[in-house]
């Protein structure tokens, strides 16, 4: 009896109602997700609650609140956490065949545990007045002589580094990775430190002549609102390596409905709107992300940078090599 | 619970109670350390921990060493020199240490950086060469002057309360000044100084964003490789445990060298007799007083004003109110939850003064050198096992205590404790035992001596306390990124959540409100020592 008495009072407190409500823990912590979601709510009548933080914190969480989360859709700015959570068990497959028809197969998991919201591409940028293009080819080439006090890139604690490497091991083995990352140590202009804007300002500087970045950080730059920052994106030029070869190394933020979803109707829901082609514009417009859906153009900006090939590597390779990537740049001293 | 207060023996069973509960989450990491896949911890020690352990030993040289000339030195000239304008710098020199340490590190790579204005200007005058602002010495400037208010504060009320009794007969007897204060206020002072040195140290070593944005690997980045890049947790408490000890061996070192020498000292607080200086030492003063206010505070603000006004417009929404209430009432309640129960360990550790209680306050700090995210998930663990308790129990459906508020207040007790401790603590050791034993001698009670004579006595350390608990809460991130509710934002992960993404400018509303609100408790003390003063004129 007292128990029951304490339990309606707990649930009474806790506030359950019946609402529709779908609840996201989320690594992406852009303006345009919030708006998205505004009208998603709006649309819907579904509630979208959410916490942002790191995502292997997010995992972590998930991971030790085991079948009592709350939380309904896991949202990364990379593969491979996504795979991570998947590895963990923490998330559950989904059959969409709207989901299926707008993303590509490399950038889903192939069982449906966890698809890609937008596409970013891991490019060279090099100094338009220093840089001929036509030096340049792969990524591989970065670590030939020529280009010795050259290279700048940021640390090997990113993610991005990491799932380039991890890219790498999968695609030539691990031995070619390793050479590949003691080669680019050996032409790195200064000791890897910053953020991907920095790298561009180093080569804007004369640091060095190419950095390697995200795309959608030099439309920032173009697009910020210090005349210093838009003078460093103009000088800055983008080049696409590995035409001739695998294609360009690409990334994805994505997302997956997690195992003990409580609303996976509405989380489903929410998937599906994020991939409809006014959602995949809005991220490509806001923050000059390539979209995911393949039906839906890239914006103006990135479409002047030039179609390219990109590598289509099963994205869940980048989750699955990533320990391995990292000790390979412990190995190299890659700080 | 007031009943129970009056039982002498209560307040240790009370404080045993507190400690434990506070170190739980801390011990269950210790507890994963021993999991700690050997692989991983081979592979580190093999390629990079030496490095990152050399690191860490230089920033902790050179924040410790740069951060005690910054805090003795302006507390010194603060307490004993009469100077004009000393009454401002007394007050602002408490100031860079609102500032969040990564948005000090983003500020100044963002003046001093490549395209920054300063370079710009060098272009225009000709000059060619740019330098790099992104190394081991400026983390080691910016963290000294973000961290050494904490020193500031702490040893000033020390220096002021203990030293005039001594100080104005030595003066007196024409002993020099270097004399005095090597060999009188130095000494007195050592343990107010090592405490606060002991924050310093542990919050340089959990230190992490600001490391990892200007290139410097510390322990901490090996705590975060064994976790997020190997997926190995165990391991990554593994290594804070190491960092933990580090801190801990340090200071026992300290303690032995100090030997059994106590340095109690029953005073009476007379007013400092100043002394007084020509317009040349002033100056120096003035000059020495200005840097780490002009490069901590007054740098900062401008950069932060200058781009608020900027974006306010961006981050002016429905929003934002909430957000700033929310800021405001996690760390106003946690910082008097905090406050209380410091006050409570320190008043068992005070009336029962043996060895147990001083090992159980040890142990209740832990928490501060671990970094905020690691201690984060220690928290976890236990809210998701009450919760599957209570979820079992009373067969019911979600989470009850995970991600709630009560549960965010909670790490910030075990992270924060150690502030609110070293601060009431030695306004406890200041004022001696005399006046709790003069009390109780006429019949009072432990609870009453606390709540009449001793609370009114160290009041100014209890205040102190709480505005440096207050500011550290506004400021947390790891912690509160990983144990928040749904929808809960506060000032500082809006910061964070806009830097993150390479807008550290559109950040800057939110990093002033944080100074604004944490300016609301300083300007309440000023006003509090204001009204003393024309009290006691």
């Amino acid at each position: 009896m007292i128990k029951n008495i304490l339990a309606t009072a707990l649930v009474a407190t806790i506030g359950f109602s019946a609402t529709q409500e779908v609840n996201i823990y989320s690594h992406r912590h852009y303006d345009t997700d919030k708006q998205l979601y505004k009208i998603f709510e709006k649309n819907t009548g579904i509630k979208v609650n959410i916490v942002k933080a790191k995502a292997n914190e997010l995992i972590k969480r998930l991971e030790k609140e085991g079948k009592n989360s709350q939380a309904d859709l896991l949202i990364t700015s990379d593969a491979a956490r996504l795979h991570l959570a998947q590895e963990k068990g923490l998330l559950q497959t989904v059959n969409s065949k709207l989901l299926n028809a707008a993303i590509p197969e490399n950038l889903r998991q192939k069982d449906g545990y966890w698809y890609a919201l937008t596409k970013r591409a891991r490019v060279l940028v090099y100094n338009k007045d220093k840089v001929d293009p036509s030096t340049l080819s792969t990524y591989a080439a970065l670590t030939n002589p020529e280009f010795k006090g050259k290279v700048v890139i940021r640390k090997s604690n990113n993610i991005y580094n990491q799932s380039l490497l991890s890219s790498m091991i999968a695609n030539n083995g691990e031995d070619n990775a390793k050479a590949w990352a003691k080669g680019m140590v050996n032409n790195f202009a200064r000791t890897p430190k910053g953020n991907d804007r920095d790298q561009m300002k180093a080569v804007a500087a004369g640091v060095g002549d190419i950095a390697v970045v995200n795309t959608y950080y030099l439309g920032k730059l173009l697009n910020s609102k210090k005349r210093a920052e838009v003078e460093v994106g103009k000088k800055m030029a983008v080049f696409f390596p590995n035409q001739n070869t695998n294609g360009t190394h690409i990334n994805i933020s994505g997302a997956g409905v997690t195992k003990y979803s409580k609303n996976k109707e509405n989380a489903v829901q929410l998937l599906e709107f994020l991939v409809s082609p006014k959602a995949q514009s809005m991220f490509g417009k806001a923050n000059y992300e390539y979209p995911a859906n393949q039906n839906i153009e890239p914006s103006e900006l990135l479409k002047s940078w030039g179609s390219f090939k990109e590598d289509t590597l099963a994205l869940e390779e980048l989750g699955k090599n990533n320990s391995k990537a990292v000790k390979i740049f412990n190995e190299v001293n890659w700080k | 619970m007031k009943r129970l207060l009056q039982i002498p023996s209560s307040w240790i069973s009370i404080s045993t109670v507190l400690t434990i509960v506070l170190i739980i989450p801390i011990a269950l990491i210790v507890f994963n350390a021993f999991g700690a896949q050997s692989d991983t911890l081979v592979h580190l020690k093999e390629t990079v921990l030496n490095d990152y352990i050399i690191n860490t030993l230089v920033l902790l040289f050179g924040v410790c060493s740069l951060s005690l000339i910054f805090g003795v030195g302006s507390a010194y000239f603060i307490t004993f020199y009469e100077f004009k304008y000393s009454k401002f710098f007394s007050i602002v020199l408490i100031l860079p240490f609102i500032i969040p340490s990564y948005i000090l590190g983003f500020i100044y790579s963002d003046i001093l950086g490549f395209y920054g204005p300063i370079h710009l200007m060098l272009k225009e005058f000709g000059v060619k060469t740019y330098f790099d602002v992104l190394n081991m010495n400026s983390v080691i400037i910016i963290l000294s002057l973000a961290l050494y208010p904490y020193i500031y504060l702490i040893v000033k009320s020390s220096f002021s309360k203990h030293s005039s009794f001594l100080l104005n007969p030595a003066l007196s007897l024409g002993i020099s000044r270097m004399k005095i204060f090597y060999k009188i206020i130095l000494p007195l002072s050592r343990p107010a100084i090592i405490g606060a040195l002991s924050l310093v140290m542990m919050e340089t070593i959990s230190e992490y964003g600001l490391v990892k944005y200007f290139g410097i690997d510390t322990l901490s980045t090996a705590v975060f490789t064994a976790w997020f890049g190997l997926n190995d947790p165990n391991s990554a408490a593994y290594i804070s445990t190491i960092a933990m000890i580090m801190v801990f061996t340090i200071l026992v070192i300290e303690k032995i060298n100090r030997g059994g020498a106590r340095y109690k000292v029953e005073s009476i607080s007379t007013p400092i007799k100043k002394i007084k200086t020509k317009l040349l030492g002033q100056v120096s003063i003035l000059a020495f007083l200005s840097i780490p206010f002009i490069f901590g505070f007054l740098i900062p603000i401008i950069w932060i004003l200058i781009y608020s006004f900027e974006h306010y417009i961006l981050v002016l929404d429905d929003d934002f109110i909430q957000t700033v209430l929310n800021s405001f009432m996690a760390a106003s309640i946690s910082a008097a939850l905090i406050v209380t129960i410091a006050i409570i360990l320190g008043y068992s550790a005070r009336i029962f003064d043996n060895k147990y209680m001083k090992y159980l306050l040890k142990v209740a700090t832990l928490g501060y050198s671990i970094p905020g995210a690691v201690t984060a998930v220690g928290i976890i663990i236990v809210s998701t096992s009450i919760d599957n308790y209570i979820i079992e129990l009373f067969d019911l459906d979600g989470l009850v205590i995970g991600g709630t508020i009560a549960i965010l207040c909670f790490g910030y007790t075990v992270r924060f404790l150690a502030v609110a401790l070293n601060s009431i603590e030695s306004s406890f050791e200041k004022i001696g035992v005399n006046v709790n034993k003069a009390s109780r001698s006429l019949n009072k009670s432990f609870l009453t001596t606390l709540l009449k004579v001793d609370l009114p006595l160290i009041k100014s350390g209890v205040i102190a306390g709480f505005i440096l608990v207050f500011i550290d809460i506004l400021k947390e991130l790891p912690a509160t990124l990983i144990l928040r509710p749904f929808n809960y934002e506060t000032l500082a992960t809006k910061t964070y959540e806009l830097a993150s993404i390479e807008m550290v400018q559109e950040s800057s509303v939110y990093a002033l409100s944080i100074v604004l609100i944490s300016i609301i408790p300083i300007i309440y003390t000023l006003k509090d020592t204001n009204e003393k003063h024309t009290n006691t004129k």
